[in-house]
């Protein structure tokens, strides 16, 4: 063909692979009016969350025609991993939500958004929608940095069936640990009559978890210990109560034997999995724990068989806080492009209509006091209405930045009490020292703390 | 090769200025400005946080983190165990690989067959195959216990995992399996290039099965052997995902290796310098071990 | 006299013992991903399913983004087995067959990159990422892979190319080929296999790995295998078969390799692990 022909069919070839490269290099044509956020949940690898928050999006975007919601899903055992190496490179997911376990390291590293504008431009009497003690987790120095979401206590979960078998009247849930410890050896027995054990009384965590602390916690309450000093400066496991709370907590495995075998390996999974075949009769859980076991074992009609009743308390004591609670919030990345519409997403999702779908889809309750004080819904359910009525028994575990830490050497000393490696004792009053080491950067040089 | 002959030409006229040597460098160059652009800013990140106080803004130089890690009882139990961890496995790696090795190079049948079989193992991610061997492990749920308790070998519910006098034990047995393969082909390949002759003459003058084992194939071998254990010794050193799975250093600090316990001080209590001290000490610890290798390879052939 | 020995049946023993031992989990990870939720959490466990079902794959291969998380993963493995073998090829060659200065400081130096945990490695080069645009994308991953597949490329490709008698190269000098081109023309096809069995370890190290994608991607559209299944490890409970099924296809593209390529695997470690 010709040569000016060649040339013509050249350019124009040019121009299309140009402009091919072009639209797959430049950024995708979007109205410069919208505004995506990146909201980042663990909540959405969970079926029955997903959906509930796919379709409060639907509500959200409709209502906010200019905001489009981007969904990160993240493995609840990596999200501050992912998060914290994207905030230190100066990204980070708009909108994210967290264990309150976290909340504390995060904000003294300075991961979170400082909304106290925000809040303060929604008017005074804002925060009293929520809990008060909820609120102060998300503060620091007067300022806020996150808004919580679920807010449920920790309480006895108990298999009516197992209770009837063993001689136990299923209305007369255990109140005292001594009680409890009855029940639990007459629970602790052997069902199918070939002479081995197959069912015990309680089932607990005793993996290296963040369940652990969720389960250990409202024993150490209820026996009214605490865990560190009212300064928090020093560890406080060498008094009485502490002592009394970890020896009965290990007596239960190693004296009375009322736990399955391998505790030490026993993560939340795996106890309620134990719960949905019936291999314990109790166990310490919150609402999140009747769908679970239900979905683990459909034959057990879970949501019938399971009844819930506030933790027992050590005989002859009153202690006002003895329970203590999950709690979860939601914050804005310090590195996000679009606070005001990441503010936006953050109020929605906990709005008082929001969380009321939050419990009506995945039976969460909600850290709002009209929500959990009040929607009946949720005050009809024989679940949560125990969990919401024991609400205000919970205290929080302390806030410090070295938590994660200070919880991990219990964790790891009821690891060896249980195994027989230290004797209670010993293994608490190693922690105590670690736990005292890890506060000394709190301590002026010559301030010592009580030894064990 | 006419046209391509120029085109030599003209490479030869590009390389002419450079010595030979020089050229020799510039094949290497690729490879080193990869590992430099890429690694080089995390490397000395990494050092540099080493010297820098825990949790504060201000940068200040310190060696606080080295001295911390030497008083820090947990540091020296992760070193211990890491080194009992590492020390089993890499001799299980080469014992059990060397071992299947003699016996995929015997003259057997279906020989391809019991090969992939050899190798699946290798095919599993590391945190694929930590999740797995919890499961199988666990006293009341796992298959393991199943299988031992209906065979009538144990009447109790063995505490793999949770028990620290077999939680190591458990973890090795999982990590060999994992690991055997790789070794395996290795030395697999090493015992196939040993010329059939040596193996002849020696039947000729009548030696044993042993004998031949002793005096022709590992010698043959030594070689292979030592690079085996050189590269698996450093990977077990960086093993982190099959223990994070399985029981995430416990029951107690039992099987808290040390590249778990830098993981959790960096992503657990954030204590970013700290993890970076006791990475870099590890590190130096890796390169002593490993500088009599660096000798045997920079060795021309 | 071939003598029929009893020792003739020693490698069969050892290899069933292979068999069980390889196998065992693998039987276990299949039967799990065919049953239903409900068998998975039964106590006692049971090894072969009652009820036997393809939900789990069903759910996981249509109702998931599986099949993006595995192209992208065959991509970024891959990409990192090519370009690391390529590298490690040429770098390879000029440790073989040059003797310049430094050479033993080098061979350190690219060893020494393996000895500091990635967890430290993964935040500073993500914040390199950031800087240039390169976060989410593939070749910010292919680049991370290789630095780590690289060293080991290297050092294995060197030994093959040792074993490439020099009077070739002098024969193609003869010829008129230049240093390039002798490693074109001569090299590089008489260690075909040895590049092979570098791809496919190089392929494998990409494919498994969790912490680096984990913290390299963001959302659906860059996710791998091993962050899809890690996501099945959820705040409450692991989704076991569905993460079994998930297990089981993951295994299937390294197997695959591995079978196409087995030959030269073999061969190709040969001449590359003896002379080294």
């Amino acid at each position: 063909m010709s040569l000016k022909l060649r040339k013509g069919m050249i350019f124009i070839l040019l121009l299309t692979s140009f402009l091919l490269v072009a639209t797959i290099v430049l950024p995708g044509g979007k109205k410069p009016e919208v505004v995506e956020i990146v909201f980042s949940d663990w909540h959405l690898t969970e079926p029955h969350w997903e959906k509930a928050l796919k379709e409060a999006f639907v509500i959200f975007e409709k209502e906010n025609p200019n905001i489009k919601i981007k969904l990160d899903p993240i493995s609840y055992g990596e999200k501050e991993t992912k998060y914290t190496t994207e905030i230190e490179a100066g990204v980070g997911p708009d909108v994210f939500h967290l264990h309150a376990y976290s909340i504390k390291s995060f904000m003294e590293k300075g991961y979170l958004y400082d909304m106290t504008p925000f809040v303060k431009a929604e008017g005074p009497g804002f925060t009293d929608a929520w809990y008060a003690q909820t609120i102060e987790l998300m503060k620091k120095e007067g300022r806020y940095y996150a808004i919580p979401g679920d807010f449920m206590s920790m309480v006895l979960y108990y298999n009516k069936n197992l209770y009837r078998e063993a001689g136990l009247d299923p209305a007369k849930p255990p109140k005292t640990w001594d009680e409890f410890l009855e029940y639990a050896k007459k629970l602790t027995r052997d069902r199918d009559g070939d002479g081995k054990i197959d069912t015990w009384g309680f089932g607990t965590i005793g993996a290296i978890s963040p369940g652990f602390e969720l389960r250990f916690t409202p024993i150490l309450f209820s026996h009214d210990g605490s865990y560190l000093s009212e300064d928090n400066k020093c560890s406080a496991l060498n008094t009485p109560e502490a002592i009394e709370a970890m020896k009965f907590f290990n007596d239960m495995v190693t004296v009375h034997k009322v736990i399955p075998p391998g505790v030490t390996a026993q993560d939340p999974g795996t106890v309620r999995t134990q719960m949905a075949n019936e291999q314990i009769a109790m166990l310490l859980g919150s609402g999140w724990t009747p769908p679970i076991v239900d979905t683990n074992n459909p034959d057990l009609k879970a949501l019938e068989v399971l009844e819930a009743a506030p933790v027992p308390v050590k005989a002859g004591i009153r202690p006002k806080l003895t329970t203590t609670a999950w709690l979860s919030a939601w914050m804005i990345s310090p590195n996000t492009k679009h606070p005001e519409e990441a503010w936006e997403v953050v109020k929605f999702v906990t709005s008082k209509r929001m969380e009321e779908k939050w419990f009506k889809d995945a039976r969460v309750l909600s850290s709002r006091k009209d929500v959990s004080g009040e929607y009946d819904e949720l005050l009809r359910d024989k679940f949560a209405k125990i969990i919401a009525a024991e609400l205000e028994h919970a205290k929080f575990v302390p806030q410090l930045k070295e938590w994660p830490q200070i919880i991990e050497a219990i964790n790891t000393a009821a690891q060896e009490a249980f195994t027989g490696a230290k004797s209670p004792g010993q293994a608490l009053g190693d922690a105590h020292d670690q736990i005292n080491e890890i506060l000394s950067v709190y301590r002026a040089s010559g301030e010592k703390c009580p030894s064990f | 090769m006419n046209p391509s002959r120029s085109r030599l030409r003209t490479f030869r006229i590009f390389a002419r200025p450079f010595s030979h040597q020089f050229q020799g460098f510039l094949f290497v160059l690729p490879c080193i400005l990869l590992l430099v652009l890429v690694l080089g800013f995390p490397v000395a990140t990494a050092v540099v946080n080493s010297f820098a106080p825990i949790w504060s803004e201000v940068k200040k130089f310190t060696l606080e983190n080295y001295i911390k890690l030497l008083n820090d009882k947990l540091f020296w139990n992760s070193l211990k165990v890491t080194f009992i961890f590492v020390i089993s496995t890499v001799l299980l790696h080469l014992g059990v690989g060397f071992i299947v090795a003699l016996a995929l190079n015997a003259e057997i049948k279906a020989k391809r067959f019991f090969r992939l079989i050899a190798i699946l193992p290798w095919t599993v991610p590391d945190v694929i195959c930590g999740l797995i061997w919890r499961f199988m492990y666990n006293p009341t749920l796992g298959i393991i216990n199943a299988i031992l308790m209906s065979a009538g070998v144990t009447t109790r519910y063995i505490e793999w995992l949770a028990s620290p006098k077999l939680v190591l034990p458990s973890i090795i047995f999982a990590d060999v399996w994992r690991g055997y393969p790789f070794v395996m082909i290795i030395l697999l390949a090493g015992l196939q290039a040993i010329p059939r002759e040596q193996y002849e003459a020696a039947r000729v003058d009548g030696a044993t099965t042993l004998q031949e084992l002793i005096y022709i194939t590992i010698p043959n071998l030594m070689r292979v052997i030592l690079i085996a254990l050189a590269l698996d010794t450093i990977w077990q050193f960086r093993r982190f995902g099959l223990i994070y799975n399985m029981t995430l250093g416990g029951p107690g600090h039992t099987s808290e290796i040390l590249s778990l316990y830098v993981y959790k001080h960096y992503f657990k209590y954030f204590n970013f310098e700290y993890a970076s001290g006791m990475a870099v000490v590890m590190a130096v610890i890796m390169l002593i071990i490993s500088y009599p290798y660096i000798r045997m390879i920079a060795r021309k052939a | 006299m071939k003598k029929r020995s009893p020792y003739r049946l020693i490698p069969y023993l050892i290899l069933v013992f292979v068999c069980l031992y390889n196998l065992i989990p693998f039987v276990w990870m299949f039967s799990t991903s065919i049953k239903t939720d409900k068998e998975a959490y039964k106590i006692p466990p049971t090894l072969f399913p009652q009820q036997p079902t393809l939900e789990s794959y069903n759910q996981i291969i249509i109702w998931t983004s599986f099949p993006r998380y595995f192209m992208n993963s065959t991509i970024i493995s891959l990409g990192t087995a090519s370009l690391s073998t390529f590298i490690g090829s040429l770098a390879g060659y000029g440790f073989s067959r040059f003797n310049f200065r430094g050479r033993t400081t080098l061979i350190g130096i690219i060893l020494a990159t393996q000895m500091l945990p990635g967890v430290l490695l993964v935040g500073p080069y993500f914040k390199m990422l950031v800087k240039i645009g390169l976060y989410n994308t593939y070749p910010g991953l292919i680049l991370a892979f290789t630095s780590i597949t690289l060293p080991f490329s290297t050092w294995m490709l060197k030994g093959f190319i040792d074993t490439v008698p020099e009077e070739l190269d002098q024969a193609a000098k003869v010829d008129g080929c230049s240093t390039l081109g002798t490693y074109f023309r001569i090299i590089l096809p008489v260690i075909t296999p040895g590049m092979v069995a570098t791809m496919i370890f190089a392929f494998l190290l990409a494919w498994g790995d969790l912490l680096w994608v984990l913290v390299l991607t963001s959302g659906e559209s860059m996710a791998t295998v091993t962050l899809g299944l890690s996501r099945l490890v959820t705040q409450f409970r692991i989704i076991w078969p569905q993460l079994m099924a998930g297990s089981v296809i993951a295994t299937l593209p390294p197997l695959i390799l591995y079978m196409l390529l087995q030959n030269y695997l073999v061969k190709g470690l040969t001449a590359g692990a003896v002379k080294v």
